[in-house]
């Protein structure tokens, strides 16, 4: 496994981890402003481990399938979530849909479990923890997605797990120096890149699954790359057009 | 159970949350798997159809939200 091959999954698992994890913090750390950080590290911890299991559980799993199928469900699936995330930061950056505000989710976050502390004290420890076990659960899913997706069909799990826990310990550092929900973190540039990254990869492993032979083998990647990055700018300054056309 | 429940949503959410453009994207793989496998069109114009139907399919979903809220 040479650097160049493995840098772009890493590179990838990286960016989407750090999107989710900023995420998945804001949660935790409303937990543990409210209730203490026992349950909200009770709660992450167990979300790891479960994660981790399904990465550990999955990856070799994908390995006895044949390749070219394998490519093709995991490219199709790519291009549906990369696509899918890169339209979402298009429409963002044109204004048509509003920003993941952090400060406001950590804000919703501490008023809805204040608002259970008053209803039912007894169990707010066993609440706090699993409030904090979901948006781990649920922001880790993609990051498993994205580590599974890019790193089982070449033998890169492994580095593609490091760039996601990378991320994560970035964020937990960061977090744990400041104490703040992360809101300056430029969410919707990382989710764009991130949507660039894997609708690229995406049709990449369509094609090949397809038995289609990319000139150039993987340089074509980041000309695929570019062209995403391109179609995004054009679809968000389009969107951004149609908005001021039809407010004036 | 609620947990459980949230999980599915999230995965359906992950890969079919604009549900024409999934759609749409699914049309471009088949088509583009019958030109090649089925009518023989060479492997890089079968790529071509692949990568610039995407890209068009981003741009164009992209537009129609945005003329959707706009309205």
């Amino acid at each position: 496994m040479t650097w160049s091959a493995a840098a772009p999954a890493v590179t990838a698992a990286f960016l989407a981890s750090l999107v989710e994890v900023v995420e998945a913090f804001t949660i935790v750390l409303a937990v543990a402003t409210l209730r203490g950080w026992r349950p909200a590290a009770m709660g992450t911890t167990v979300a790891l481990a479960l994660l981790a299991g399904l990465v550990l559980a999955l990856g070799p799993l994908l390995g006895q399938i044949p390749i070219a199928s394998l490519q093709l469900v995991i490219g199709v699936l790519l291009l549906l979530f990369g696509m899918g995330w890169l339209r979402k930061a298009s429409l963002r950056a044109a204004g048509i849909i509003p920003l993941h505000d952090e400060a406001a989710i950590f804000a919703a976050e501490t008023a809805r479990l204040g608002a259970q502390q008053l209803r039912r004290q007894r169990r707010l420890q066993w609440v706090a923890g699993v409030t904090a076990l979901k948006a781990v659960l649920l922001e880790g899913l993609e990051v498993v997605f994205v580590v599974i997706a890019v790193g089982a069909g070449r033998g890169l799990l492994v580095p593609a797990s490091l760039g996601a826990l990378g991320a994560c310990a970035l964020i937990l550092g960061i977090g744990a120096v400041i104490h703040r929900p992360l809101s300056r973190v430029p969410e919707n540039l990382l989710k764009f890149s991130v949507g660039v990254m894997l609708s690229a990869f995406g049709v990449f492993w369509t094609g090949e699954g397809l038995g289609i032979g990319w000139p150039g083998q993987d340089l074509a990647l980041p000309l695929f790359a570019a062209l995403f990055l391109a179609a995004g700018l054009v679809g968000g300054l389009l969107a951004r057009k149609f908005r001021v056309e039809f407010a004036s | 159970m609620t947990t459980i429940t949230e999980l599915a949503a999230e995965l359906i959410g992950m890969f079919a949350g604009e549900k024409r453009l999934t759609l749409e994207v699914l049309a471009v793989v088949a088509t583009t798997g019958w030109l090649v496998d089925f009518m023989r069109l060479d492997s890089i114009l079968g790529g071509a159809v692949l990568l610039f139907g995407c890209l068009a399919l981003l741009i164009a979903s992209v537009c129609r939200a945005s003329r959707a809220r706009a309205r």
